[in-house]
């Protein structure tokens, strides 16, 4: 799950990192004295999307205007999100912006650290144009502290001051968790001062838990209603609902949905034992999406139950059509109860599939 | 046929646990009706001198080994311990862990997997269905008779569309050499590359089928890595960026990772990557 930028920026602090002076206000009234910031304040709209600074969403103004300029923030929305909250910050005067980070290489397994003196909001170009421009140096994860060899070779000879940075960056990225912990611009100020302009914190979401991080704050009702089942669900806007077992699986016939030119409504993987139960639910959750005209359910497995399987389908008993491809235990006993009931059932997820978009003709 | 045969004797951990003791049943059963060794032992703390499923439950991994020879683990330890089990794998000397647990912390993965590193363990998974070789073997949950022996060899990242491509496989009259799931997680133990080497030194296969998912460039670097040739699939060329598609590992992140870029670069080093899950055998068969 990404943090919001001042709950990186708190994530930052808490490790030593210098970050601006600033607060998180949820109206204007929350303003308060700004006299501690001087004549120029910065706000910024503290929302899940990337690209606010183009849509309007960072507002650099003399601390006079600052009443103003956040009332309007608080009215306007960026790519479909409301402003809630908006992070007032001292105005930086900057020398020079760095780039650091910590993220998860896949491919050696472990934590690799990225430094550039090419921070900024160039950076992804910089990626791909000059990549040998930014240093990546993988760091063994029986290790709980960078070794100082390791920073000294990220930042060369920038000033000293970035290196207790670089070491608190990972150490935090541990501490929290974090599938990506990153700092861009990592700021030297006209005064000499190093800090943290920016703060992108991702935590993995297998460790919201000890984390004490409440998952998913922005659920739609469908979303949320999945999360309660354990389902893993993903809301696309198309026409055909999608139940699977297994993330692959259910992948795979999206992906062979739109091979035959439909659109899918969702990804739902009901997961490992899909009972009676499970399935009512999952096959009700679909019907309950508008624009949902068909459901198909696509479920494989050795002790998937099939006839269980038709008593969930038949138990949602949902106005759409639904078509089912299942394999398993019982499969002859699922089919015969479907077959009564006038569903559908199909011994392949291509015919399953087909089946559907024949129907469009 | 590769990482277990029917000499390969298991100690299950998490054994008390549902899961556990479901698939210690299964396994044995598939272990009897091939004549392997199967589960030999479990292993849940404080519950040693019970029985799970009918193999004897030791406290420790260590205290099992003091009354069984075993080569590897199968582990069902819930996710906040799954890390641990798989590091007490590795320091009591097993040559293989396979972590089936679902949703390990992905630091405590990475901790593990060096340290298994260390101790020269290899590690399937974690998130993973395990491996079966057919007619020989089966160390995890995949169900056994969708599949048949013969050469094939299939690596792949998913658990259910896994048994789909080896039950399309042997319907069409080709059999596997050895199925690995090797996981749904960003980190795992074992990728293509690594599987792709063991399968390349086993003379019994004789082509792999692929089969990756959004997420990485594993898929890429694993092609590469091989003289066998190589049937992919790619599954989630429909998904949308920036959303975990039931995987932690399924996700197109930063522009990078995505289904479509990876059938590209599989293509372009000579890979036959299929549409569909059911051109798998056709393809699979112009290359046997």
């Amino acid at each position: 799950m990404k943090l919001r930028e001042y709950e990186g920026k708190r994530v930052f602090a808490e490790a030593g990192i210098p970050v601006p002076m600033g607060r998180v206000i949820r109206s204007v009234e929350e303003l308060g004295d700004l006299s501690a910031f001087g004549d120029e304040v910065v706000l910024k709209a503290q929302v899940d999307v990337g690209g606010r600074g183009k849509a309007g969403g960072v507002v650099i103004c003399p601390t006079s205007e600052a009443r103003d300029r956040a009332a309007a923030l608080f009215g306007i929305t960026i790519k479909g999100l409301a402003v809630t909250e908006v992070l007032v910050e001292e105005r930086l005067r900057i020398e020079h912006e760095y780039y650091c980070a910590v993220m998860i290489d896949r491919s050696t397994r472990q934590p690799v650290v990225l430094f550039t003196e090419a921070g900024g909001v160039e950076i992804e170009e910089t990626a791909r144009t000059d990549p040998d421009r930014i240093r990546r140096i993988g760091v063994l994860p029986l290790l709980t502290e960078l070794p100082p060899f390791t920073v000294r070779d990220l930042i060369g000879r920038e000033p000293k001051a970035l290196g207790p940075v670089v070491s608190a960056l990972y150490r935090a990225f541990l501490a929290k968790d974090a599938l990506l912990a990153e700092i861009n611009p990592l700021v030297l100020l006209e005064d000499g001062r190093v800090l943290a302009a920016d703060a992108k914190v991702i935590v993995d979401d297998n460790a919201l838990a000890r984390q004490g991080i409440q998952r998913n704050r922005d659920l739609t009702e469908r979303e949320a209603e999945a999360e309660r089942h354990g389902f893993s669900y993903v809301e696309l806007d198309g026409e055909i609902g999608v139940v699977g077992n297994g993330a692959g699986l259910t992948m795979a016939t999206l992906d062979l949905i739109e091979h035959y030119d439909l659109r899918a409504a969702n990804f739902l993987d009901v997961g490992g034992g899909a009972d009676r139960e499970r399935v009512a639910h999952a096959v009700r959750l679909l019907a309950s999406s508008p624009g949902v005209r068909v459901i198909i359910v696509n479920l494989l497995g050795g002790i998937t139950r099939c006839d269980e399987v038709a008593r969930g389908i038949i138990d949602a008993g949902v106005a759409q059509r639904v078509i089912v491809r299942m394999a398993g235990t019982n499969e002859a006993e699922g089919r015969a109860l479907l077959m009564e009931h006038g569903y559908e059932m199909y011994d392949s997820m291509d015919r399953a599939v087909a089946a559907a978009a024949e129907a469009r003709r | 046929m590769i990482l277990a045969d029917k000499k390969t004797g298991v100690i299950v951990t998490g054994a008390t646990g549902r899961q556990g003791l479901f698939h210690i049943r299964l396994m044995n059963e598939y272990a009897a009706e091939v004549g392997g060794i199967g589960v030999v032992a479990g292993v849940t703390p404080g519950k040693g001198g019970q029985d799970a499923a009918g193999v004897p439950v030791y406290d420790s991994i260590r205290a099992a080994l003091k009354e069984h020879d075993a080569d590897a683990s199968v582990i069902f330890v819930p996710s906040g311990a799954a890390g641990d089990s798989i590091m007490e794998s590795a320091a009591n000397g097993l040559s293989l862990a396979v972590a089936i647990t679902e949703h390990i912390p992905v630091h405590d993965t990475m901790k593990a997997l060096a340290f298994a590193r260390l101790c020269g363990t290899t590690v399937i998974g974690p998130n993973c269905p395990g491996l079966l070789s057919p007619g020989a073997a089966k160390l995890g949950i995949m169900p056994p008779h969708l599949a048949t022996p013969g050469p094939v060899g299939v690596i792949s990242r998913s658990g259910t569309l896994t048994y789909e491509i080896v039950d399309e496989l042997t319907k069409a009259g080709i059999g596997q050499s050895t199925v690995v799931g090797i996981g749904g997680d960003p980190v795992i133990g074992s990728t293509f590359t690594d599987v792709l080497a063991r399968f390349e030194r086993d003379p019994a296969t004789k082509a792999v089928v692929l089969v990756g998912e959004v997420g990485g460039a594993l898929e890429q670097e694993g092609a590469a890595s091989t003289s066998l040739p190589v049937v992919a699939y790619v599954a989630g060329v429909s998904a949308p960026p920036d959303k975990r598609m039931g995987h932690a590992g399924a996700i197109v992140e930063g522009g990078e990772g995505d289904a479509r870029s990876k059938i590209r670069a599989l293509e372009a080093m000579g890979v036959t990557v299929a549409s569909r899950p059911s051109e798998i055998p056709a393809l699979v068969r112009t290359l046997l």
